[in-house]
């Protein structure tokens, strides 16, 4: 069997822009998962009964279904079920904003609840509102405890962005896969995907590892 | 917009089926990356220096390649490197394993290393060789205080098992792709589907839980 390498450096130009689209996919569903988590973590510390039950709903619904079934969800439900029509790529941005956010949102409220009960009384108590007592006490100090597990997540998400490869968006692995079909140079492109994602993905790894060092909760 | 599930309920054999393959599958990988992320985290902790570095390098490889790409590869690239054909589910084996078996590496290499040091020095006072430390002291312990880790592995083993639908291992979602294109009704076959696996997860998620709240003390130390 003969491999012929040069196939890769031919579609470097779509390789490269699958690539983009990857980390655009994972930067655009972490801007709009960490306020959704946010929300969502303060209506299940909230003292209203239905907000609480309604974000502990979603949470586990989410937590608790393969994202790639949420994908093909979104893509064949969402329009027939709401009557909206999306693009591939809004559908696929839905549901990784769904599967994350719903991740985010215990993170978020593990890391208020770490945050001592005394402080939020001692706030209240110099005079604060609750509001200004969560977002000038609490939040902050717990901001430095959640960011090693955003960063966790944010690996986990790199990745998962190419499992909506399923409904045909074109990041780097629809991308590697549809430039197999079409040159039929199975291993050269498989590798050369495989490849890419490491190189993006193995600095990150690293660098996660490092703000765990630096921030990670010591006992 | 008419809903009909009868595409369900006429196929409901075939649907109990995928579950089948789903829960061997996820079962099967779990068990088989607990294992070998146990032998990769003892040799991690106490094999040679050169040996601990190829293990860091290989978890860490694992961690920046998504499952996709690792199950692809292994059915659709390996064959053609080797020269050996994989069936699907065997490929979805090896691929699950080599993926989580480096997140349980991890887990379990950090369940060891949360037992106080003065206990591995106490246990080689008292004459112990390294195999007694470890099976009569670290081990016991740690496996306790790793329970609700191991469950969250089984449940990122059912969840990853569906991905393993992108190289036609024949479990739900993959029945589920088949039913959906034959009988035109995707709303409906996956909604049902979304509930099956919910109802699988859902319990898994809980009861681990609740074991470990029962068992908790004993991880204590």
């Amino acid at each position: 069997m003969t491999f012929d390498w040069s196939v890769i450096w031919t579609h470097r130009q779509a390789l490269l822009e699958g690539a983009a689209l990857t980390v655009g996919l994972t930067v655009l569903t972490m801007l709009l998962a960490v306020p959704g988590g946010i929300a969502l973590a303060l209506m299940r510390l909230s003292p209203n009964r239905l907000l609480q039950s309604a974000s502990l709903g979603f949470v586990e619904f989410f937590r608790n279904l393969p994202l790639i079934l949420v994908i093909y969800w979104a893509f064949y439900v969402m329009p027939m079920a709401f009557d909206v029509q999306f693009s591939p790529i809004t559908t696929a941005l839905v549901a990784l904003v769904l599967n994350i956010a719903a991740y985010n949102a215990e993170t978020f409220r593990a890391g208020i609840n770490s945050i001592r009960k005394g402080q939020m009384e001692a706030a209240l108590a110099m005079g604060m509102s609750r509001r200004q007592a969560m977002f000038k006490v609490v939040i902050p100090q717990a901001a430095r405890r959640i960011l090693p597990v955003i960063a966790s997540t944010w690996i986990s998400l790199f990745k998962d962005t190419s499992l909506v490869s399923v409904i045909a968006v074109g990041e780097l692995a629809y991308t590697s896969m549809q430039i197999r079909a079409q040159t039929f140079r199975v291993l050269e492109m498989l590798t050369a995907m495989a490849a890419i994602y490491w190189l993006m993905g193995y600095p990150q790894a690293k660098l996660v590892d490092w703000i765990h060092r630096k921030y990670g909760v010591k006992e | 917009m008419d809903v009909d599930f009868s595409p369900i309920i006429e196929n409901w054999r075939f649907f109990a089926g995928g579950l089948g393959v789903t829960v061997l599958l996820s079962v099967v990988s779990a068990v088989t990356s607990i294992l070998s992320g146990l032998v990769i985290a003892l040799l991690r902790l106490y094999g040679p220096r050169w040996l601990s570095r190829v293990l860091v390098f290989y978890v860490d490889t694992m961690r920046a390649i998504p499952i996709l790409v690792v199950l692809v590869w292994i059915y659709f690239a390996f064959p053609l490197l080797a020269g050996v054909t994989f069936p699907p589910f065997w490929a979805a084996l090896v691929g699950l394993t080599l993926h989580i078996a480096a997140y349980a590496a991890e887990v379990i290499r950090a369940g060891i290393e949360s037992i106080r040091p003065g206990q591995t020095r106490a246990a080689l006072a008292l004459g112990m060789s390294r195999t007694q430390l470890l099976r009569k002291v670290l081990l016991p312990q740690a496996t306790i205080r790793m329970l609700p880790a191991f469950g969250s592995i089984l449940t990122i083993a059912i969840k990853d098992t569906a991905i393993a639908t992108v190289i036609a291992v024949p479990e739900l979602m993959h029945r589920a792709e088949t039913v959906a294109g034959q009988s035109y009704r995707p709303v409906e076959v996956f909604t049902a589907v979304m509930v099956a696996y919910f109802a699988i997860l859902f319990p898994v998620t809980r009861g681990i839980d609740r074991l470990y709240h029962r068992v908790a003390h004993l991880g204590r130390s």
